[in-house]
This record gives structure tokens, C-alpha cells and sequence, in this order.
């Protein structure tokens, strides 16, 4: 790899983050001293067992918690940094969320919840609901366009999960656990789904697991063991990479 | 987020618990329908009240007086009425005088037939009778010397002096009362005082003397008004001086006024210029001192009824809370998307509070349609139920008593109220949604 592949130039950085939570009269450290970059492109894993700290880190990387020390970066704005208002516009523009237990609103069709993030931005509802249905004729649901959640599989909502972490072409999409619900045939066509928009559209996956075999899928392999960084390796033996 | 995206989740919201929601707006419709019940009653007994006072006298004259005891410098003058005139939101001012003698005789018809052995005379600023609320049953206030207004029974004081004593008068009650207390089979007097020429037969200490008279006007019977508007006659202040001047012969001296009326503009006006006249040093009389306390007292009840109502109200503003609160912490994880999402902390804000809005609306528009019926049911009661009473139970009218009274200010004032309780009620389940952390989304259930 060399300078003028993008995938060099860095989107999240991570400086010196260190996160504590009270627990009762004592202080648990969750992060401690973590420092972490990522290109953009790249599918980079944030792998661990359980309580190894990388949901804390996954939480710090979206904005959804502020460090207490240190600073988060997104292609260059430090969002540890922004406002309640100014986070919510920024993750209109720039973040996409896939999430383990799909969370699709229960009250909505599936073109309705694909199309929330272009509502939330105030785009008119033909043009956005016209978008949804194009994506998620893309991710194979054309037949469900109008189905509610729970009318659908768990397959089928964790489809129309991603088509809704991309329809507004984020810049960084991150997936927690996002085939932690499924059987594994499932979780073969989720995961190539992820890395197929991504690479389409030159976008940033942050994916969260505990699963050796998903992280299989990623450019960049980080491992969290106590709230610290014990490896952060390049995967040569990334499966997409070969498709593409 | 726009505006129509914003309105129509905060409908899918209500319509996705339906029996919630019209359970939460059966409670803000019935605290509607009693406020505006309440205070419908409350208006309905003052309207009543001012109608009651307003047959008991006109509510906007002041009746003036010379200080009781003692003769001080207040005297009523001519330079009073001038300076009442100058009081602002006085339209009219006139003396009155009765004329003060040993024996005033009526004599009419020809060869003076007919005879009044008494009658009352007054002198007043006739040109100001109408304004002071004096009505006429027949011909018009006087205008040139020597005419005069006759009370509505002046004739039947009359006898006839060619029948024999005992019958030569007319008994005006000989037919009785109705059930309702109406005079019937009322007989005619003898004769039409507007027709006949009269004159008037005045006895001093110094002599007699007589004033032709000439009656060109006949006012309704008004006991609050003086009881020459019965069996009396009023005449112009000009023409009661040159009489009171020739009654008093060689030793003339000023006779002041008995009283000056004035008349206020607008009723609002009334307490005002009945102290300033008492100011002056003047003894006042108005419907201002009965109407004031009723007044009071209509108010307190209505605020009291008010204040039911309101109570039921407030009620029916924790049920809003305690429904916003519940849902909210239904919709705790589906918040936490939102936000994940992208979704502006004040959208989260505007849903929730638009949602309570929305039922306190709701729930107000129908309590003030429910109020509306229940409100003409309640007068088409008490007036009879028929299909011409359907009318006046609704917008009233001259001489129907409504027990509630709705008036468009009410249910606009209802409506209004009920989205504000809905507003407040909303606004506290509203902050803590925003409150909300967009981590809920990740966490696992």
C-alpha cells in the first residue's frame, strides 16, 4: 500500500481515549489509553469477549458516550467535543448504525423505517420513501416494501437494518454484532451485503464482534483484551478483497 | 424534520394505543365540559340577574339629591346641572320640580264636565325624557309652552260631574286580575286626555288661579320613575316657573330643584360618576348600589363554578402526564434510535409535547361540542320542550331567561385551555424523553 491508495488517509482517530464509569464508591475503567486509526474504506474490526471493552470503544467512536479523557475524530471533526444538536446533524451527514437486535420501529413500514434518517434531514417523503424502496429492492426485499417488522424474519430485518444505515451514504457505518441474532447461512449473506455497499460506495465499516469468523471480513483487525489494544493487525486474508 | 412528517407520526403515535388515547381524551373532554357547563350557568344567572335589574330601573341614571340635613352650600341649581353636563360620560342632565301648592284641579271637556280633584305636577327638561328612559304610550314628548305629558292613567281620575255622586267615576280594576296577575276587562276612561282641552285650577294662600294646558304626550306607567308618570302630568321647566312664580304672588324666592337625573353613557361609567357627584357634596341614588353587590355575587359563584370545573380539568391534566410518561417509557429504545439516527433533540421534544397537545385538543373541540348540546338541552327544559323554544334555547332573545349561556368567547377560551393543560402536561414527559440517551438503542434487551 502506498500513499495515493484512499484508504491510506485516515477517518477516525483516536487519541489517548481513556473511559471510567462509577460502579458503587469505586471507579471502573473500561478504556484506558486507547489510540486508534482508521482509513477511510477500510473495514476495520474491533474484536473481544465480552467486557473486554469494545462496546465502550464502539460507544466513544459514534458519539454516544463522551470519554473521560482524550478525543474522537471523524474525518476530522472531534465529536467527543460536538453539542447534543450539533451530534445529531453530524450523524445525520456522516454516520450510519447497523445494529444487533435490528431496531426497526415497530410502528413502521419497512420503506418507512428505511427512509427515517432522510426524514430526520427534512427531505420531502415521495423522494425519500422512493429511495427506500430502490435500496431495498437492492438488499432483496421489493416483496416486503410494506411489511411491518413483525412480519418479517430476522434475516429480512437486519436486510432492510442495512439499507437503512446507508441510504443516507454515510461516510462511517458502524455494525454491532450485527449477525449476533443469526444462523450462520444468514450471517454469510449480512456480511457480504456490509462489505458489498461498502466497498461500493468507498465507505468506512466499524464492526464489532466476537466472532473470529466475521472478522475474517475486515482490512484491519483490532483486539481489545481489558480496555486495551493488544493487537491491531492488517488481514491479508481479507474474503472481499479477492472478490473485488 | 418537517412540519406534515412531524404531524403525522404524532398522529400514528395516538392511533398505535387507541383505547390510551381515547381514554386520556374522555378525561380532558369531561373536565372541558364541566369548566365550560359551569361557567355557562355562571352567565346564565348574571344575564338573568341584569335583566332582573334592568326591570326594576334603568341602570345608567343617577338620581341627585340635596344633602340630607341641614341646608349646606350644595344646592340644586342650574349651576349644578351645568357642571354635571361637564362630567365625562354624562349624556344627559335634567332637573325635576314638583310643583308644590295648597290644591291643584283638573278640569276638562265642555262646560268643564269633567273633573280631577288631584294630580301631580312636575317639571322637567322634557326635550331629555326618552334619554332618561321615559316611553310613550301615545303622542311624543312636549315641545312648546303650555304642552304637557300626561301618565298612562290620568284619565281615570277624572269624574264625570252630570252622573250622580258615587257613580260618576271609573273604576279602572273592575274587571279583576287574570291568573297572571294582569288587569282585565279594563273599561274606557270617560275621556282621551290627548283630545280634550284641559286646565289646570291651582289654589295658593294668595288666590286661585288657572293654566291652560294642552296634552301631547302619554308616558307608560314607571313607579321608579315618579308617580306622575301614572296619574300625573310633566311639563317643561319654563312653564313649571311661571307658575311656581304667580303661586308665589309678591314674595318671590328661589324653590330649588327635588332632584336631578343624570344619565351615564355605559354602565361601566356609573360608579364613577356617582362619587364624583357625591364629591360635590350630593346625595345620589342608582341602581349602582343594588347591582354592585349582585354583581359581586354572580362573580364569586361563577368563579366558584369555574373553579369546579377547573378542578375536573386538572385531573384530566395528569391523566395526559401520567399517558405521555407511560408511553414514553414504552418507547424508550425506539428513542434512542431516533437519536442514533440523527434525529434533532427538539423534534424529540416537539413530538411529545404535539402529542399531548393533540389530546388536549381533541378532547376539548369534542367536550366543547358536548357542552354545546348539553347546554341547549338544559334551556329547552326550563323553556318548554318544543321546536320553537330550540331557537331562543340557543342564542336567547328579548325576555328569555337562559339557565346556560355559551358565548362564542367560552368555547374558544375551552379549547384553547384544554391544549395548554395539554401543553403542560406534555412538558415534563418531554424533557425526559429528550433526556434520553441515543446508547438505549444499543443496548441488548
Amino acid at each position: 500500500m502506498n500513499g495515493s491508495d484512499p484508504r491510506s488517509r485516515p477517518i477516525i482517530e483516536v487519541k489517548n481515549v481513556r473511559k471510567e464509569y462509577p460502579v458503587g464508591d469505586e471507579t471502573v475503567v473500561a478504556l484506558k489509553r486507547i489510540n486508534l486509526t482508521v482509513n477511510r474504506g477500510e473495514i476495520c474490526c474491533i474484536f473481544g469477549t465480552s467486557g473486554s471493552g469494545k462496546s465502550t470503544l464502539l460507544n466513544q467512536l459514534a458519539g454516544m458516550e463522551k470519554p473521560t479523557r482524550g478525543e474522537v475524530c471523524i474525518g476530522g471533526v472531534p465529536i467527543s467535543r460536538l453539542s447534543e444538536n450539533e451530534l445529531a446533524s453530524f450523524r445525520q451527514k456522516h454516520l450510519g448504525f447497523v445494529f444487533q437486535s435490528y431496531n426497526l420501529l415497530p410502528n413502521l413500514t419497512a420503506t418507512e423505517n428505511v427512509a427515517m434518517p432522510l426524514l430526520f434531514r427534512g427531505v420531502p417523503r415521495q423522494q425519500r420513501e422512493a429511495a427506500a424502496r430502490k435500496l431495498l429492492a437492492r438488499v432483496g426485499l421489493s416483496h416486503r416494501l410494506d411489511h411491518f417488522p413483525r412480519q418479517m424474519s430476522g434475516g429480512q430485518q437486519q436486510r432492510a437494518g442495512i439499507a437503512r444505515a446507508f441510504i443516507a451514504r454515510p461516510d462511517v457505518v458502524f455494525a454491532d454484532e450485527p449477525t449476533g441474532n443469526l444462523d450462520s447461512k444468514t450471517t454469510v449473506e449480512i456480511m457480504e451485503m456490509i462489505c458489498a455497499f461498502a466497498r461500493d460506495f468507498h465507505q468506512t465499516i466499524i464492526l464489532v464482534t466476537h466472532d473470529p469468523e466475521m472478522a475474517s471480513y475486515a482490512h484491519r483487525i483490532v483486539t481489545l483484551i481489558d480496555g486495551e489494544i493488544v493487537s491491531n493487525q492488517v488481514n491479508d486474508k481479507e474474503k472481499l478483497c479477492h472478490e473485488a | 424534520m418537517r412540519r406534515q412528517d412531524l404531524l403525522r407520526m404524532c398522529l400514528q403515535n395516538l392511533l398505535r394505543r387507541k383505547s390510551r388515547t381515547i381514554l386520556t381524551v374522555l378525561g380532558v373532554l369531561i373536565g372541558c365540559c364541566s369548566i365550560v357547563i359551569m361557567v355557562s350557568l355562571g352567565i346564565g344567572m348574571k344575564e338573568s340577574q341584569e335583566k332582573l335589574l334592568a326591570e326594576m330601573g334603568d341602570l345608567t341614571i343617577i338620581t341627585a339629591t340635596a344633602p340630607q340635613g341641614g341646608r349646606g352650600k350644595a344646592k340644586l341649581d342650574e349651576n349644578l346641572v351645568r357642571q354635571l353636563k361637564g362630567i365625562d360620560g354624562v349624556v344627559a342632565v335634567t332637573p325635576k320640580q314638583s310643583l308644590e301648592v295648597d290644591e291643584i284641579r283638573l278640569v276638562a271637556g265642555t262646560g268643564n264636565r269633567y273633573v280631577a280633584d288631584w294630580t301631580t305636577v312636575v317639571g322637567m327638561d322634557t326635550q331629555a325624557m326618552e334619554q332618561m328612559g321615559y316611553h310613550f304610550v301615545d303622542g311624543a314628548a312636549a315641545g312648546s309652552t303650555g304642552d304637557v305629558v300626561a301618565g298612562q292613567y290620568l284619565a281615570y281620575n277624572f269624574k264625570d260631574t252630570l252622573r250622580p255622586e258615587g257613580r260618576n267615576t271609573v273604576d279602572r280594576w273592575s274587571g279583576g286580575w287574570d291568573e297572571n296577575g294582569n288587569l282585565v276587562d279594563v273599561p274606557p276612561p270617560y275621556l282621551d286626555p290627548m283630545k280634550e282641552k284641559m286646565t289646570l285650577e291651582i289654589s295658593t294662600e294668595s288666590g286661585k288661579f288657572t293654566v291652560p294646558i294642552k296634552v301631547v304626550g302619554v308616558t307608560k306607567e314607571d313607579y321608579s320613575k315618579g308617580s306622575e308618570t301614572s296619574e300625573g302630568i310633566i311639563m317643561s321647566l319654563g312653564d313649571l316657573r311661571k307658575i311656581l312664580d304667580k303661586a308665589q304672588g309678591n314674595k318671590k324666592k328661589a324653590v330649588p330643584y327635588d332632584s336631578v337625573l343624570v344619565k351615564v353613557a355605559h354602565i361601566s361609567r356609573v360608579a364613577d360618576v356617582e362619587s364624583e357627584i357625591k364629591g360635590l357634596g350630593y346625595s345620589t341614588e342608582s341602581m349602582e348600589s343594588v347591582r354592585k353587590p349582585m354583581e359581586k355575587e354572580a362573580r364569586q359563584k361563577q368563579l366558584m363554578l369555574g373553579g369546579l370545573g377547573a378542578i375536573s380539568l386538572f385531573v384530566a391534566a395528569l391523566g395526559i402526564t401520567n399517558t405521555m410518561i407511560m408511553s414514553i417509557s414504552e418507547r424508550t429504545r425506539e428513542i434512542g434510535i431516533m437519536k442514533a439516527l440523527g434525529c434533532y433533540v427538539t423534534d424529540i421534544r416537539v413530538m411529545f409535547l404535539s402529542e399531548a397537545g393533540a389530546i388536549g385538543l381533541i378532547g376539548g373541540v369534542i367536550g366543547c361540542i358536548i357542552s354545546f348540546i348539553a347546554s341547549v338541552v338544559i334551556n329547552l327544559v326550563s323553556l318548554g320542550p318544543s321546536m320553537e323554544n330550540l331557537l331562543p334555547a340557543i342564542v336567547g332573545g328579548e325576555g328569555v331567561s337562559r339557565i346556560s349561556v355559551i358565548p362564542p368567547w367560552l368555547l374558544l377560551f375551552a379549547v384553547l385551555f384544554s391544549v395548554l393543560i395539554g401543553l403542560g402536561s406534555g412538558y415534563y414527559p418531554a424533557n425526559k424523553a429528550v433526556r434520553i440517551p441515543a446508547l438505549e438503542a444499543i443496548k441488548s434487551e
